[in-house]
């Protein structure tokens, strides 16, 4: 391979960069290439909208949020697919992530990604990616209850793939490196360790642990709007759905950024020949923004006044303090390794090299809107479709492109023609800088965005964007045929190889085509020792044994009978009742007895703690539970239920080691609490 | 689905309106970035050793992270000094009842004063709704959510007399493009 490496990377980096597994380049290939597809499929829906818009297309409202609804969540998909193929890719190398795992989160997307479809192209669903709530049930006659319900199912398929990708990067990562802290370089920032783990694994580690959240809070509001389509007694309150949806939204569009960044620590020093190595700077910049991430959402409820003041402030400060990570250390450091290093350029390191350019000025877009009295003048006009498309299309995608040329390049033993990727980069900078430019005109002229028809005299900008568009779409032509040429040369280099042969009979030399062997791949880094459980010492057993105790109050008649009192009460009790169930579940699998029994069965383990959360949640609807409190045996078959449901989550967190684990058990309880607080009524 | 927008629109800029200082920033910035970018990659073809790279580098970051720090500890600090919330009762104001639905603005009453202290009292009987406010030269001064439930209250002090076009900001469905009203300002 270091020869191949020659004709497409770094001479520096040549030999140094090991060559991927089968697997990892089949997992990288297949996640990054089916996001390329849907964002090609995805895109030419958005061109079509903006044509729409141009008043060039005569596409109707009905349909135009149709495309609006399965355009914006199909891009995110696509280039969150894209991200965790890539960076599954990239870690892999040094941590043993799960094969099964992966592909059972590309099955899990792939269906969410179909209903997705199937609820918006057939069954009219047109309450936009975010689905507010409530607007997924006052459809204007344009979608049916069903619709409503695959969509949401959908997009808690996207969600489960999510977090089962992030329980197994946060499971293996945190074991390989010797614990959380040392993972997130904590002891290195202290001065008491001097072998911190690579960036990418620090990178891997934030974003698993925000993108656990982002989807248990996601999977809390999806499921009591699903709740909502069964039983129109379930009342949401719209202020928690919001800031329940936003967290969610925003963290996973934010998070594909960062898992992004993960990435390009890898790819980027192949091509500058100098590593990008863990400093004190990595580290404390990864730990602000494990923080900063979650702490910003709430820009997305600027307007909304009721919105505690104080969540607003954090949330502006946080939203402007992100910006130091990524700007002082991330894009910083990745022009150092570029400046004066003979630069390897290809269309892999093209691509890489500009979506730096398209985080700091989309960025910047970003921060400007973070800021309250302009987002006042801002919000929802299309200044915010400017700054999310430029970090999004001229980062993220140009990543996505990035990865899958670098590993058909390498594969091919040869780079793109340097006119072709001229021409595609070119077309794609142009045009998708003008794109973008056209909406930040149109934001700062107050236009808002998700308007079919849009306001007099300002279809202009729309059919310049459009214009635009298609150059952008242009650059992608020429960058799909450099993919499929290169795909065709690294299918023949995967498979034979040229020899220089000597014949016996003229004696003249000539080069010959035979069959390549398979070479033995470099094993797997086997993990030390099978996870650790979440509860190690007496004091935690104890403290876990006393919360039991404590939540055997649950049950107690006197609590259940006051809890009747309201929805919400009554969510809360149940809430309880399944935190009785986990803690005991925690406390039982952590016995080294019972653990022992329970095996290491670390993916049984985490389907009980995707599935049994969710069955909890799906049956905690009063047109379910109604039925059973007249009967008081019934109805304590049905706490039981609850009960037996958080014991299964419990014993399941055990089995996912001590970070996890923990993280897990937490996030049920947690799920429990807040759809408590939704889905009142 | 005929276009039922009527109200007049920017088509050429205003460079008063706070939106367009901050395009303007935007666009040096941008351009600035830009430039940076194409510096670094005219560059990259040059051979310097790395540790020299790194010496400049890292003392230059130290000014980067101090210039950024700077600039972002004033400018959001500025900020908090000019939020849009309300806050105490609305002595002195006329109060404006303001109802969002799929896909109509009820504004009562519907016109004031020109110089009035208005409080906007914003809410909503079924969806999420944005409610927007141009001013009569077709510049966005600022919008408030209509939700459902709750009542968000903006203080807006509408000096210039004319017609306010008032427009959804928030999706709310199939009519959410033509979801448009009218408040006045009558002169004084």
């Amino acid at each position: 391979m270091a020869a191949v490496d020659a004709a497409v990377l770094h001479a520096r980096a040549v030999g140094s960069v090991p060559v991927p597994r089968a697997a990892e380049r089949r997992v990288g290939v297949l996640f990054v290439a089916t996001g390329i597809a849907v964002f090609a499929v995805m895109g030419l829906f958005g061109l079509v909208m903006r044509l729409t818009q141009a008043t060039v297309l005569h596409v109707s409202p009905a349909w135009f949020y149709r495309l609006m609804t399965v355009h914006g969540a199909g891009m995110l998909t696509g280039a969150l697919l894209a991200m965790m193929g890539a960076l599954w890719f990239v870690l892999r190398e040094t941590v043993p992530l799960h094969l099964r795992r992966a592909l059972a989160c590309y099955v899990f997307i792939l269906v969410g990604a179909v209903c997705v479809i199937v609820s918006v192209l057939v069954g009219g669903f047109a309450a936009g990616w975010t689905f507010l709530t409530p607007l997924p049930f006052h459809p204007a006659g344009q979608w049916s209850t069903w619709a409503t319900a695959v969509f949401l199912a959908g997009l808690l398929l996207v969600g489960v793939g999510f977090f089962v990708f992030c329980a197994d990067v946060l499971a293996s990562t945190t074991t390989t490196y010797g614990g959380l802290a040392r993972t997130l370089g904590i002891p290195y920032l202290r001065g008491r360790d001097d072998s911190p783990p690579p960036p990418q694994a620090i990178a891997a580690a934030v974003v698993s642990i925000d993108g656990l959240l982002a989807s248990a809070v996601g999977a809390t509001i999806i499921l009591a709007l699903l709740g909502r389509t069964y039983d129109t007694g379930v009342k949401l309150d719209p202020l928690w759905a919001k800031n329940l949806t936003y967290f969610f939204g925003h963290e996973t569009a934010n998070l594909i950024m960062y898992l992004a960044a993960g990435v390009v620590y890898v790819l980027v020093p192949r091509y500058a020949g100098r590593p990008w190595k863990t400093t004190k700077p990595v580290v404390a910049a990864w730990l602000a923004t494990l923080v900063l991430l979650v702490s910003a959402y709430s820009h997305h409820l600027y307007m909304d006044f009721v919105q505690p003041q104080w969540a607003e402030i954090v949330s502006t400060i946080s939203s402007s303090l992100a910006t130091l990570p990524v700007a002082v250390v991330t894009i910083y450091t990745g022009t150092m390794l570029v400046w004066g290093s003979r630069y390897r350029w290809t269309l892999a390191s093209t691509f890489l090299y500009l979506g730096f350019a398209g985080w700091a000025i989309g960025g910047t877009g970003a921060v400007l809107d973070s800021v309250i009295p302009l987002n006042f003048r801002f919000h929802n006009t299309d200044w915010v479709v400017a700054h999310f498309h430029t970090y999004l299309l001229l980062t993220v995608i140009f990543w996505a492109f990035a990865f899958l040329a670098h590993v058909l390049e390498r594969e091919a033993g040869r780079t793109a023609p340097h006119a072709a990727t001229a021409a595609a980069a070119g077309a794609m900078v142009l045009g998708g800088y003008g794109l973008t430019g056209t909406w930040f005109v149109a934001g700062a002229l107050g236009i808002p965005r998700r308007y079919a028809v849009q306001p007099p005299g300002t279809t202009g900008y729309s059919l310049a964007g459009s214009i635009f568009a298609m150059i952008f779409a242009l650059g992608f032509l020429v960058l799909l045929v450099q993919f499929v040429s290169l795909a065709r040369s690294a299918f023949g280099e995967a498979r034979y190889v040229t020899v220089p042969l000597k014949d016996s009979w003229t004696g003249g030399r000539y080069l010959a085509r035979r069959r390549r062997e398979s070479e033995a791949e470099a094993p797997l880094p086997r993990l030390e020792g099978p996870y650790r459980l979440p509860l190690a010492s007496p004091a935690q057993l104890a403290a876990a044994l006393a919360a039991t105790v404590v939540s055997l109050a649950a049950f107690f008649p006197q609590v259940v009978d006051a809890s009747e009192t309201s929805t919400r009460y009554t969510h809360l009790d149940n809430a309880g009742i399944f935190f009785f169930g986990a803690v005991l579940g925690l406390l039982l699998g952590s016995l080294p007895a019972v653990s022992r029994g329970l095996g290491d069965h670390s993916s049984l383990g985490l389907a009980a703690v995707v599935a049994a959360p969710p069955l909890m949640m799906l049956t905690m609807v009063p047109s379910i539970y109604a039925h059973f409190e007249p009967h008081p045996a019934v109805y304590a078959y049905y706490l039981a239920h609850n009960a037996l449901l958080g014991l299964l989550t419990g014993l399941g967190a055990t089995r996912l080691g001590l970070v996890t684990g923990r993280i897990a058990i937490v996030l049920s309880i947690g799920m429990a609490l807040m759809f408590a607080g939704t889905a009142g009524g | 689905m005929p276009n039922r927008l009527s109200g007049s629109f920017p088509v050429s800029l205003h460079f008063a309106t706070v939106q367009i200082a901050a395009g303007a920033a935007f666009a040096v910035l941008a351009v600035a970035f830009a430039a940076v970018f194409v510096l670094v990659a005219l560059k990259s073809r040059a051979d310097i050793p790395y540790e020299q790279v790194q010496t400049v580098g890292y003392w230059l970051r130290k000014r980067w992270l101090a210039v950024l720090t700077v600039v972002i500890v004033c400018g959001v600090g500025m900020s908090l000094f000019d939020l849009p919330y309300s806050g105490g009762a609305a002595t002195g104001m006329t109060v404006v009842k303001v109802t969002g639905g799929q896909f109509f603005w009820s504004l009562v009453p519907d016109r004031v004063t020109a110089g009035t202290r208005v409080r906007f009292d914003v809410t909503s009987v079924d969806v999420n709704h944005g409610f927007g406010i141009y001013d009569p030269r077709g510049r966005f001064i600022g919008s408030v959510q209509a939700m459902p439930g709750y009542h968000n209250k903006l203080d807006l002090t509408l000096d210039d007399a004319g017609r306010y076009v008032i427009r959804c900001m928030e999706f709310c469905g199939l009519d959410h493009a033509s979801m448009e009203s009218f408040f006045t300002v009558t002169p004084r």
